[in-house]
């Protein structure tokens, strides 16, 4: 009992805001190209692919904004890539999503290997991480003082891009113009706005936001490269855009919810249970979710259908 | 004969673009290798020999080549009525774990019958691992695409803790190694060629795959299957048992990558580890997608890939190139073949909207 | 009208060539400032394309198009918008979860700090536009929750609101009821007379050109074929342009008389797909040899109760027997057992599966049968392609294989591989939902005759139709339906169009008719 206990500690709210937010990050991204009507499965690769040009060029420069910068940049290239293929030639996005994550899984191994000569994991004292922030004023606040201090730069960057996402998609023309070439695209390209510029600029987006959750991975905490470190982060968040339909709250909520499996996981480690056994939790849980959201729209529509009878039912009645 | 030529004919733009996808991935490969500071040429070169230049390598490739058209199969299988069956990873490890298994348990018993067993846990196994998608796809509507990604990583978790050094199935006398036991010898299937990877697991294989083909292309099955996968809705309008066919075509699939699992095993690891598969669902899933599931393009496209996966380990082995260059030829053949038609689509349009109007022209004059 | 008329659309030699098809053969004409302009044609005539090269969404193959003297170089429609063009599609450019006012000036959205939405304005400028106009509409009203009328409603002030001067509206009737299309001609007429505007209209209902227009163009197979004053021509002369030969409907004659009850339903119940009750409280029943006709406007719930009777969509509550037997809970593979065939009103979407070819769609609901497989398993290739042959002979499936894939197929042969399927299975019941959506005239005349050989045959038929002239001719009786209530009761000969439109807009009910008055829902 004790132990069970032990495990909700505030350490573990706080590993909960500190795994989630990668995934908060790409999911953010995602939730781009989803209202834009692109499947976007290839978002593990974009990680991967940030979190390698994050380590290398922090490495390289001796500097952790140019490590993210340069994650920032590769992030474009790869959205523009991506929606090449997929808005430009119509390929098939799952094709193109499961190929970029093949891709991007080969190159970083390779390069990983080319350049710094090392096999599975890169970690060197001259990488630099990003910069811890502290708020003085917060420590006189119990319990969520210490929560929300001290975590990593892109932790609180990471809680304005949810809102900024949000007032992009539904305060501004741009945001609107994403939405409609995603729901209707002929009725956008019929109002004289290429639907195809508006499915480039949501893949370039979310090619920017997987590249900061990449660097996040890669320089927020652990301040190095592993192969395969996205670890199917990417696949999380594609869930996440699903089970929160692709609305900012919503899919941080949901994000939030897998960083606090996850950070469970870890705590459960500690009382002896099996990492590989915890490890399976946000991935139980996702498949769980996505059958809670899909059973309850359904019960939703039957409840509603019920209503409706027993309110014609009495005015037949009456 | 005649029929041959003129489906040949019909998918000879598809073989060139297919031809200059290849060679292009291969220069682009070769280029990344001269940047890093190798020697295209030499690395190509023991490539070359990686997978020629003996019996033994030869075998590999081959043995390779069926796991690539097997996932591929399972995948088709499938893809045909309409599922997407990205869960074909974790199928793998649970039937390959099964199997074994149930080999290890039978020791002493003859192989007669403790083969169609072995046989029989893989595919149950990889079956129901697979019918869980199938029945929330289909009952429910949750997107399969995702729940089978979601259900590997369970998978793959699961068999580690199962197999790893302190796991349950662990075998005690390998040590830190971990895997299970191995499997008694008198189960292991028989070397064709010798010290390779290639077993009998090549028969096996033909008579799965040519039930699939019967299956797919011979009975009202496979017409019922293949219009259910083109349109769900006319397959449950026109009172097709709809939702059957496609929960038993994903449990076929689940079936089928359960069997590659179990042929792993008997067919040259012998124990199972955690390490039985590199993602190589993955790789068989795509190759049967860019080939639209065509039975002879997998199997042609499947010898490719191995070609370059197994030569790419005795690359890395005799010049030190990374072996991952093969993932990264293997994505770049993907990206080419996926825009394949929307690329050659873009260019036969252009051309025949200047052919129409100079022709139009002319008729003016 | 002014002495000089200034032009303000010219095609010059527009030619526009698809894969396969020319859709427009080297077409020029000429519309005038202030004019309607009809442009009739069948389907697939070129009418749609050519106004879509004029707004800009293809490049025609060759030629040029003028617009108030500017030539079109780009052909993209902010190109064509920005010179006054301004064009209602067939199917809505609409984007449904966004309301009124949002799809009304989408791409020219008032900003407020140059980078933000200002939704406010935007309600506020709608508002103005459409009390200028005189086009009711709410702003704030979810597009996707409105009726398919209000819906052109927004399209039109669409258009306005990028400041059109010429409006294009392609086949705006066709959803609409008669008292719509009254509406919609009025409006038109009002634009064209206060605002100087100049409409083209795209129709296939040569009284509405009669109506509506000054000039009128005809298109045949991609040229056209004639453009004349509406007033120096009748009906008659525009059908003999548009199909170059005369055409008479001949009656098709009906024998028998109507027997055993087929299909019985009491007090139905039927969801749609939000959980909304589309269908509340429908009886009805339909007799051997016998066609019971529904007509309704599009969304008042026939869709819902096709869907219903067939097995496809779960019944509420209510009691259905189908020949018979209690379908209650059934799915569409046990009602088709009970004995009904079914063709579905969308047939793209369900009634074949594409990209098989003519062959494996038309055996489809067979093919366990002994004399195509052996033990129902091993297909017998050669007597089903013998068995497609004979079918694609007997429906008269022209210019295609039986191994064509069906997606190549035109709609009326698409049709006629859907017709040839369910009415070989030899059911004593049929359903039909709009047999002849977007089929040409030969073919639809090829359906009707076999619809009315089934009937002659003693098979129970229940028609739905938005096409009213389909529903009168070939309808035994006819039912009115309204907001998923039956609104009325009718033998064809005893009402007549005009009369059964009230009917279906719920104006009046069989309750409230003149004759016998009371009753209130």
């Amino acid at each position: 009992m004790d132990s069970i206990l032990e495990v909700f500690n505030i350490g573990l709210f706080q590993n909960t805001l500190r795994t989630a937010t990668p995934v908060i990050l790409a999911a953010m991204g995602g939730l781009m190209t989803e209202q834009a009507g692109i499947m976007n499965i290839g978002m593990d690769g974009m990680i991967l692919a940030g979190a390698f040009v994050a380590v290398a060029f922090s490495f390289a420069m001796s500097s952790a904004a140019t490590g993210v910068i340069a994650a920032v940049l590769c992030g474009i290239l790869i959205g523009l890539f991506f929606a090449l293929f997929v808005v430009k030639f119509r390929s098939d996005e799952f094709i193109i999503g499961m190929a970029l994550n093949t891709f991007a899984g080969g190159l970083t191994v390779y390069l990983l290997r080319s350049i710094f000569g090392v096999k599975g994991t890169f970690s060197s004292e001259g990488i630099v991480a990003l910069p811890v922030v502290h708020i003085d004023f917060l420590d006189s606040i119990p319990l969520i003082g210490p929560l929300l201090n001290d975590n990593s730069i892109f932790v609180y960057v990471t809680w304005l891009l949810v809102f900024a996402s949000w007032v992009f998609l539904y305060r501004t023309p741009c945001g609107f113009w994403m939405r409609a070439a995603g729901e209707h695209p002929r009725s956008l390209e019929t109002a004289g706005i290429s639907p195809e510029k508006m499915k480039f600029l949501a893949s370039i987006l979310c090619g920017i936001l997987c590249g900061f959750a990449g660097a996040h991975l890669s320089l927020g905490y652990l301040t190095m490269f592993t192969e395969g470190m996205s670890n199917s982060r990417g696949f999380i968040a594609f869930a996440c855009v699903i089970f929160g339909m692709a609305n900012p709250p919503k899919v941080f909520l949901a994000a939030l919810l897998f960083g606090f499996l996850d950070a469970l996981g870890l705590r459960l480690q500690s009382v002896g249970i099996p990492s590989d056994l915890t490890s399976t939790l946000p991935y139980i849980a996702t498949v769980l979710m996505l059958v809670y959201v899909v059973v309850a729209t359904k019960n939703k529509t039957k409840k509603a259908a019920r209503k409706q009878l027993e309110i014609s039912e009495g005015l037949f009645n009456k | 004969m005649n029929k041959i030529s003129e489906s040949l004919k019909k998918n000879r733009t598809y073989l060139i673009s297919l031809i200059l996808s290849i060679m292009a991935a291969l220069i682009i490969g070769g280029i990344l290798m001269a940047v890093t500071g190798f020697d295209p040429f030499e690395g190509y070169g023991a490539m070359l020999n990686g997978v020629f230049g003996s019996a033994r390598v030869f075998g590999n490739t081959l043995a390779k080549m069926l796991t690539l058209c097997l996932t591929g199969l399972a995948m088709t299988v499938g893809a045909k009525a309409g599922l997407f069956n990205v869960g074909g990873e974790g199928q793998l490890f649970l039937g390959g774990l099964a199997a074994t298994m149930t080999g290890v348990a039978l020791h002493g018993v003859s192989p007669a019958f403790a083969l169609p067993l072995a046989f029989l846990a893989a595919a149950v196994t990889g079956g129901i691992y697979a019918w869980i998608p199938a029945v929330l796809k289909v009952k429910l509507n949750v997107s399969e695409v995702i729940t089978t990604i979601m259900l590997n990583s369970v998978a793959i978790y699961v068999c580690t803790y199962l197999v790893n050094s302190s796991g349950p199935l662990a075998t005690d006398d390998h040590g830190i190694l971990g895997g299970t036991d191995a499997i008694p010898e008198a189960f292991r299937f028989a070397q064709i060629i010798p010290r390779s990877n290639l077993s009998t697991a090549i028969i096996y294989s033909a008579v799965i795959a040519f039930i699939c083909w019967y299956l797919m292309q011979k009975t009202s099955i496979g017409l019922e299957m293949k219009v259910t996968g083109e349109n769900e809705r006319f397959s449950f309008f026109a009172g097709l048992p709809k939702e059957k066919i496609m929960i038993w075509s994903m449990v076929a699939s689940g079936a089928i990558c359960g069997l590659v699992g179990m042929f792993e095993v008997y067919g040259y690891q012998f124990r199972f580890q955690d390490s039985i598969s590199n993602e190589f669902y993955y790789d068989g899933m795509l190759v049967a997608m860019i080939m639209n599931y065509n039975p002879i393009g997998i199997i042609i496209m499947s010898f490719f890939f191995a070609v370059i996966d197994i030569g790419a380990g005795a690359m890395e082995f005799s010049t030190g190139v990374s072996g991952e260059i093969s993932d990264i030829i293997f994505a770049i053949i993907i990206f080419l073949m996926a825009a394949e038609s929307g690329i050659t689509k873009a260019v036969t349009d252009r051309l025949s909207q200047r052919r129409a109007r100079q022709k139009l022209r002319k008729g003016d004059l | 009208m002014e002495d000089k008329q200034d032009i303000i659309v010219r095609f010059d030699n527009v030619s526009m060539q698809f894969p396969g098809v020319l859709a427009n053969d080297n077409v020029s004409l000429e519309i005038k400032r202030g004019e309607v302009f009809a442009l009739v044609g069948e389907n697939g005539a070129g009418k749609s394309t050519l106004m879509n090269i004029l707004y800009g969404l293809h490049r025609p193959t060759d030629g040029n198009v003028y617009v108030n003297g500017n030539r079109l170089e780009k052909f993209r429609p902010m190109e064509s918008i920005s010179l006054g063009v301004g064009m209602v599609h067939q199917h809505f450019m609409l984007v449904p979860s966004f309301t009124v006012a949002q799809n009304i000036v989408l791409s020219r959205e008032p900003r407020k700090l140059k980078f933000f939405y200002d939704l406010k304005k935007a309600d506020m400028q709608v508002r103005k536009l459409s009390e200028d106009y005189g086009l009711a509409v709410n702003p704030d009203a979810v597009v996707g929750e409105l009726s398919v009328g209000i819906q052109q409603r927004v399209e039109i002030l669409k258009t306005l609101y990028r400041g059109a001067e010429v409006l294009v509206l392609d086949e705006p009737t066709a959803v609409l009821t008669p008292q719509e299309t009254e509406e919609l001609f009025s409006v038109i007429r009002k634009i064209v007379k206060e605002k100087n505007m100049t409409v083209i209209i795209i129709t296939h209902k040569l009284y509405e050109v009669m109506a509506i227009s000054d000039r009128v163009g005809v298109m045949r197979r991609g040229k056209l074929v004639g453009v004349e004053n509406t007033a120096d021509v009748n009906e008659r002369m525009l059908a003999s342009m548009m199909v170059g030969r005369e055409v008479i409907f001949d009656s098709i004659e009906k024998t028998g008389s109507p027997e055993d009850v087929m299909i019985e339903a009491d007090d139905l119940y039927v969801a749609d797909n939000r959980g909304l009750m589309a269908v509340k409280g429908i009886s009805l029943n339909v007799k051997a040899g016998e066609i019971l006709g529904i007509a309704a406007i599009e969304g008042n719930g026939q869709s819902e109760l096709v869907e219903a009777l067939t097995g496809m969509r779960p019944i509420e509550k209510g009691k259905l027997f189908i020949n018979g037997k209690d379908a209650v809970g059934k799915g569409p593979r046990d009602v088709r057992k009970m004995g009904l065939a079914h063709i579905p009103e969308d047939r793209m979407s369900t009634g074949v599966a594409l990209p098989s070819s003519v062959t494996d769609n038309m055996i489809i609901g067979k093919e366990r049968k002994r004399e195509f497989a052996v033990k129902g398993i091993h297909l017998k290739k050669a007597s089903i392609v013998r068995y497609a042959e004979e079918l694609s002979a007997k429906f008269d499936l022209r210019g295609a294989g039986t191994d064509t894939r069906v997606d190549s197929l035109s709609g009326g042969n698409m049709q006629k591989v859907v017709v040839a399927r369910e009415f070989s299975l030899d059911t004593p019941v049929l359903v039909i939902a709009q047999p002849t959506r977007g089929v040409d005239v030969g073919a639809i005349e090829f359906i009707h005759k076999q619809i009315i050989e089934k009937r002659n045959s003693g098979c129970a038929i229940l028609l739905v139709s938005a096409d009213l002239d389909e529903v009168f001719r070939l309808s035994d009786r006819i039912i009115t339906m309204y907001e998923g209530k039956i609104t009325g009761q009718f033998r064809p000969d005893e009402i007549d169009k005009m009369e059964i439109s009230y009917y279906m807009t719920g104006d009046r009910t069989r309750e409230n008719r003149p004759v016998q008055q009371g009753g209130t829902q």
